[in-house]
């Protein structure tokens, strides 16, 4: 399809009369807003008022996750969950429920509080926040680095969180990982994933899906489109190990360890 | 062909652009007449009150006062940013200089420094002032819990620190904490009122947790603060909750009463 050097959209009846800059600007015509009523034009004021005040609050709630799992704090930090929120994190499987989160919390990682010689900080960044049109769901895209006694490790999140009675609570948190090594660092070894039975209690229900981290790696959906072109594009559900496309190693590699359907199984729990 | 996607239906077509106004230049945040003082002069509560039962004039207020809030929370990040750009570089007149008259700076075990003049003295303890060669003094500010007071005078803010460290001849050093700020607005400029950094854990770069656990120094002898430590705890492998300044998002509890650790040192049960 022919692009035009300047999109259709981009002209509009303002540009004459405030210039290319102003146009820019205003993306609904002056006319457009004097005939609106003061009423109309301050509930306009009141949704994009809200919508900065609920991206803020949704990140502080992902924020406050990190503080919380930082210091063992399990209970307050199933408390940031909706009742039939859901949790699943690495390769584990999914967790239904609230209180399966603290189950799952109580049981893997043990009782409240911080433990004398552990190290587990989980620190949050990198957020892209959506608030959905009607104002009552939210996205993030956002990671975390891991500094801990095992080693380092880098989950990402794509975390669904709702608005109930003017609060804002996860419903869906996905911590899929990208990669965890020793402290020796990912030079030198990596875990490829974890998996549902790797340590009690088993999830509610299997992985959503079977991918390997690094070295392998695996492309976790956007909740959201491109910015700039305002479209969604494909990638692929599963990704392959890194090798420059086109090459034979990476034509291999896409079908090493893979099932009919195109995802990779689980690995065998390391031997030490 | 069909491939797969979980892009949000609603983020997508028609996208939400919302109207931009064009907004006048001047800001009577900077001017120290905040919206909040126009508030409370013309008695308007600021609690909710459903939109339809406010006047527009009440309504303008309302609205001013909630952007007037967005506007202090990005200032108060802008200028922790900052605080770290020149903490780094060792530009200790320039860290030194956001802080209040009074301000006071807490960094782990080394007590609690207060005042300008005294700040930008103790930071000397990290090294010369522009930051000696070969050295290396990241200290990197994210994961922001920023709670602005109603009255938008004053804030509070949790964040996540990652140290990186190096001098000459010496191996690096990683290490993590957490800060604990404050903040006032004085004639419409945020400065740090406190700077606490509570030191999670320090270690050798080449040895990790398992092997190096660097502990805190204690109160220097050189330049010795004007108060000792705000709370005594140790760092890694000892474990210490700093207190959270703000109540927990959903339950809106308060996150004070999270019991510490035992500490046999300390002689914290």
């Amino acid at each position: 399809m022919a692009r035009h050097p300047i999109s259709p959209k981009s002209v509009r009846p303002t540009r004459t009369v405030f210039g290319f800059a102003a146009a820019l600007l205003a993306t609904v015509s002056v006319s457009a807003v004097a005939q609106q009523t003061p009423e109309q034009r301050l509930d306009a004021l009141d949704k994009r008022i809200t919508r900065l005040e609920d991206m803020n609050q949704v990140e502080k709630v992902q924020r406050a996750y990190g503080y919380f799992v930082d210091k063992g704090q399990w209970t307050q930090l199933s408390e940031l969950f909706a009742d039939d929120a859901t949790l699943e994190i690495g390769g584990k499987g999914l967790f239904l429920g609230k209180k399966r989160v603290l189950e799952y919390m109580h049981k893997a990682f043990g009782s409240d509080g911080p433990k004398e010689g552990l190290l587990a900080n989980h620190m949050q960044f990198q957020p892209v926040v959506d608030i959905s049109p009607d104002g009552k769901t939210a996205w993030v895209r956002s990671r975390a680095f891991v500094m801990s006694v095992g080693g380092w490790g880098l989950p990402l999140y794509e975390d669904e969180f709702v608005k109930q009675d003017g609060v804002w609570k996860f419903s869906r948190e996905s911590g899929p990982f990208t990669m965890y090594s020793s402290w020796k660092g990912w030079g030198h070894d990596a875990l490829n994933n974890t998996w549902p039975d790797k340590f009690d209690p088993p999830p509610d229900l299997p992985p959503t899906t079977v991918y390997l981290t690094y070295p392998a790696y695996w492309i976790v959906p956007f909740h959201y489109p491109n910015p700039v072109t305002g479209k969604p594009f494909p990638v692929e559900p599963v990704g392959a190990y890194q090798a420059p496309p086109g090459t034979p190693e990476q034509e291999a590699s896409r079908k090493v360890g893979r099932l009919a359907d195109g995802t990779q199984p689980i690995a065998q729990p390391p031997r030490d | 062909m069909k491939r797969p996607t979980s892009v949000r239906g609603e983020l997508v077509e028609p996208r939400i652009r919302t109207p931009v106004p064009i907004r006048p230049s001047t800001s009577l945040g900077r001017t120290g007449v905040g919206m909040w003082t126009i508030c409370a002069a013309t008695l308007l509560s600021c609690a909710p009150v459903p939109a339809h039962a406010q006047s527009v004039e009440q309504r303008i207020a309302a609205y001013q006062h909630r952007i007037d809030l967005l506007e202090d929370q990005n200032a108060i990040e802008d200028l922790q940013a900052t605080y770290g750009y020149y903490f780094d570089k060792g530009l200790w007149n320039q860290a030194a200089s956001l802080f209040a008259p009074n301000g006071t700076f807490e960094y782990g075990q080394r007590g609690v420094y207060i005042g300008q003049a005294h700040v930008q003295r103790a930071m000397l303890l990290f090294g010369p002032q522009g930051l000696a060669a070969g050295h290396l003094n990241n200290h990197m500010l994210l994961q922001a819990v920023i709670t602005v007071a109603d009255d938008g005078m004053s804030a509070k803010a949790r964040w996540q620190g990652m140290v990186m460290l190096a001098q000459p001849g010496q191996n690096g050093i990683w290490g993590v904490g957490v800060y604990e700020n404050a903040y006032v607005k004085q004639k419409g400029v945020w400065k740090i009122s406190k700077l606490h950094f509570y030191v999670t854990a320090e270690t050798d770069y080449d040895a990790g947790w398992l092997k190096s656990a660097i502990p805190m120094q204690g109160p220097s002898a050189l330049f010795p603060p004007d108060k000792p430590p705000t709370e005594v705890y140790r760092s890694f492998p000892g474990v210490y909750i700093p207190p959270f300044d703000y109540k927990h998002p959903v339950t809106g509890k308060s996150l004070a009463d999270i019991p510490e650790p035992p500490d046999d040192v300390v002689g914290r049960k």
